[in-house]
């Protein structure tokens, strides 16, 4: 006998369109604009003359990692800012995905931090469905598959994904357009170009694990200097054979008198 | 048990005139000894693992499998069942993590095993997953939460119950008879290791070895599970002789 | 969530582009809202005034400040209408919490589902600018920052709204003791001294900012649960 399924000429109850509204609350989801391409909403919305003053997102500023004899060293700035306005001095950058993978974050923050926690629990997932822990390769793929099935939505997002697995220590960039590659140096942000200057010249295969760290922090230390968008503290990780270890915390301005053993005239008088 | 056996143990919508769903019943025969102790320190989970051949690998049998860090879970029945079942328990907590940045108490995750469980009943519109029986596997699930250590157990139904000590499977009548003469809530994380292990020694039909039982801990301190591995397996054991 | 999913792409083909020039989805309702942390309790103040984004007044009972649950409050200011869309939404879901796990949401908690429900309006955001302030397990009292879309930290002060950079200069010389020449005291303050600097900086913050005004919300959080109490600001 063939069954013929006469549901969809049933009429829709009253109960149908209160389920289907209750039905994706618990659902994550993303709600979209109506009628425009979700990439171009922002701009034009507050193009409009009437609109109120644009929404700032946070955004993160200069990062790097670096691959060497003993690891990889990822050392961070830690100032937010919405346009102008300082959001905070005190961001965590470094977003430690799982115990044995590091992430960083430049762009948009909330981007970077939602879509890392995304992808540190699908690594956790890997992990218990495959009883052994996931390659930063796997790992650094997923982030960039995510971020590349959303291209043309307005995602802001520069990261490093680091860890050490069984082909060792490894690095990859990933940013918002699905680039993904994989490399020994990377800098990201707009203090980037200075980062590079100070880790390129400095840069040896072989140092000491002290060096290296000096190396990091020093490369944002002169970033912070330049890079208005940069500042706050710097903060340095190593990633070693079985997981991350944070290694130092130092304010910028801590940093200014180390380096350039300069009084500053403002000197607080306690 | 199945004298009134009838046309109604065909299909899991319809109740015999006694007021029972037969394929259900089925299902919990499917089930094979595991034991759980627990006490306030943490709880013991302790399997047998019926090794059916000589020539079988013993370590690609995995009674005990982990469902996050705070959450283990002792598997007994279809096997195969239960690996939808704790993959659904793993994506669960894990989701619970990301939407809450805090791990998943036990009972909410021992009742979302459970809803899953129910779901044979369910006439679901296409596009959805469908299942044709119940899970013909029973579960122990040892946890810690703010609430403490606890242990539970869910069976084919999709009915949990929270216990001090279970023994489930062949022979767990007996078995949860020594349980019941020999639990106290005083006893120690140590105690509760020996005593869930002699219990489980009583019914075995064969000996126990380091290659033939299962046994993990999940502690209170900690907040960790721990699977024990053949050179912790053996002092345990030891400790039974003494 | 196996995947997050997007809800269906409108249909361009089938509907009539859009003109931006005419459709307005944000309007910014005004206010500040701020919250200092102590060692086990938090002080929120949100002043009352509503405007119709640009200089009329629409209202000068507004609260900006709403209780989750006994033990943490949220302060928004930003669009009214987004503002109660994403309070029924919170609500809902931490009803359900309640009932799914027995136990009321705890803050940290609150904190990161706040921050992951602004993040899934990400392409269609919430004109809001929330703060979260409350007692954790602990009983220490914390506050939670966040941007539109739900980049959050968390602080032990902060503020947000129309006049969040005249305040926010004047808690990190008070409360964190930034900058200044001469630090005295060890920086514990007992919750009383806090609540009257907090009136304080509203009050001034009323003074140089047309959006915050008419009556503030001053509402103290800690082990005891949640106390309102209605501060006068200046109604011009």
């Amino acid at each position: 006998m063939i069954n013929i399924d006469f549901d969809s000429l049933e009429q829709p109850t009253l109960f149908d369109s209160l389920a289907s509204d209750v039905k994706y609350l618990d659902k994550p989801h993303f709600d979209l604009p109506p009628n425009s391409n979700p990439g171009d909403f922002l701009r034009e919305t507050f193009a409009h003359p009437n609109a109120p003053k644009p929404l700032e997102f946070a955004h993160g500023t200069t990062t790097l990692a670096f691959v060497y004899s003993g690891g990889i060293v990822v050392a961070v700035d830690s100032k937010s800012t919405q346009g102008p306005y300082v959001a905070s001095r005190s961001v965590k950058k470094v977003i430690e995905i799982t115990p044995t993978l590091l992430g960083t974050m430049a762009g948009g923050a909330a981007d970077c931090s939602f879509w890392e926690r995304e992808l540190g629990r699908r690594c956790r997932l890997y992990e218990l469905r495959n009883k052994e822990l996931i390659s930063v390769a796997a790992a650094s793929k997923i982030l960039a598959n995510i971020v590349y099935s959303y291209k043309g939505y307005g995602l802001s997002m520069g990261t490093m994904i680091t860890g050490w697995d069984k082909t060792g220590p490894q690095l990859y960039y990933v940013d918002n357009d699905g680039t993904r590659l994989h490399g020994q140096r990377f800098s990201c942000g707009s203090g980037s170009t200075y980062a590079y200057g100070v880790l390129d010249s400095g840069f040896k295969w072989e140092m000491n694990d002290e060096e290296a760290y000096e190396l990091g922090r020093r490369a944002v230390y002169h970033a912070t200097h330049r890079d208005s968008y940069s500042g706050g503290a710097i903060n340095v990780y190593h990633v070693q054979r079985n997981g991350w270890k944070k290694i130092s915390s130092d304010d910028c301005f801590e940093l200014y008198k180390k380096y350039y053993n300069i009084a500053p005239i403002n000197k607080p008088t306690n | 048990m199945f004298l009134t056996r009838s046309e109604y143990d065909r299909g899991v919508n319809t109740f015999s005139p006694e007021g029972r769903l037969f394929q259900v019943e089925y299902a919990l025969e499917a089930i094979k000894l595991g034991i759980g102790v627990q006490c306030e320190e943490g709880v013991v989970l302790a399997v047998e693992k019926r090794l059916t051949s000589p020539l079988l690998e013993p370590s690609s049998i995995q009674k005990v499998v982990e469902i996050d860090y705070h959450l283990i879970c002792a598997l007994s029945g279809l096997t195969a069942d239960s690996r939808t079942i704790i993959d659904h328990a793993r994506i669960e907590t894990q989701n619970h993590r990301f939407n809450y940045d805090e791990p998943m108490g036990v009972e909410s995750c021992v009742q979302s095993i459970c809803d899953l469980a129910l779901r044979f009943g369910e006439n679901r519109s296409s596009g959805e997953e469908r299942m044709s029986r119940p899970f013909g596997v029973a579960l122990l699930i040892a946890g810690v939460d703010e609430k403490g250590p606890s242990l539970y157990y869910s069976d084919p139904s999709g009915t949990f119950t929270q216990f001090n000590a279970k023994a489930i499977g062949a022979g767990s009548e007996g078995a949860q008879t020594t349980l019941q003469e020999k639990y106290s809530k005083t006893l120690t994380l140590q105690e509760c290791q020996k005593l869930a292990l002699t219990t489980l020694k009583q019914v075995m039909e064969e000996a126990i070895t380091t290659t033939n039982v299962e046994i993990a801990v999940i502690t209170k301190a900690e907040g960790k599970f721990k699977i024990y591995d053949k050179e912790e397996l053996a002092a345990v054991i030891a400790t039974l002789t003494e | 969530m196996e995947t997050l999913k997007l809800s269906a792409l409108p249909e361009q083909s089938k509907q009539q582009p859009i003109n931006h020039g005419r459709f307005e989805a944000y309007v910014d309702n005004g206010g500040t809202v701020m919250a200092v942390a102590g060692k086990d309790y938090c002080v929120i103040a949100g002043d009352t005034r509503m405007s119709d984004g640009g200089y009329g007044i629409q209202t000068r009972h507004y609260t900006k400040v709403f209780q989750l649950t006994n033990k943490c409050v949220l302060a928004t200011s930003g669009m009214q209408a987004d503002t109660i869309a994403l309070q029924k939404r919170l609500k809902l879901m931490l009803e359900t919490y309640q009932k799914e796990h027995g136990k009321p949401m705890s803050t940290p908690a609150i904190a990161q589902f706040l921050s992951n429900t602004l993040y899934y309006k990400r392409f269609f955001p919430y004109y809001t600018f929330n703060l979260v302030a409350g007692v954790d397990e602990k009983g220490e009292g914390w506050i939670w920052t966040y941007d539109a879309v739900g980049s959050h930290e968390r602080v032990k002060y902060s503020s947000q709204g129309s006049g969040n950079q005249l305040v926010i200069p004047l808690l990190d010389n008070q409360v964190a003791k930034r900058n200044q020449q001469i630090i005295q005291g060890n920086g514990d303050v007992s919750c009383d001294q806090v609540v009257s600097f907090v009136k304080d900086a509203i009050t001034s913050a009323g003074e140089r900012d047309i959006y915050t005004g008419d009556f503030a919300d001053i509402v103290v959080v800690d082990k005891d649960g949640v106390r309102w109490e209605k501060f006068e600001l200046k109604l011009d």
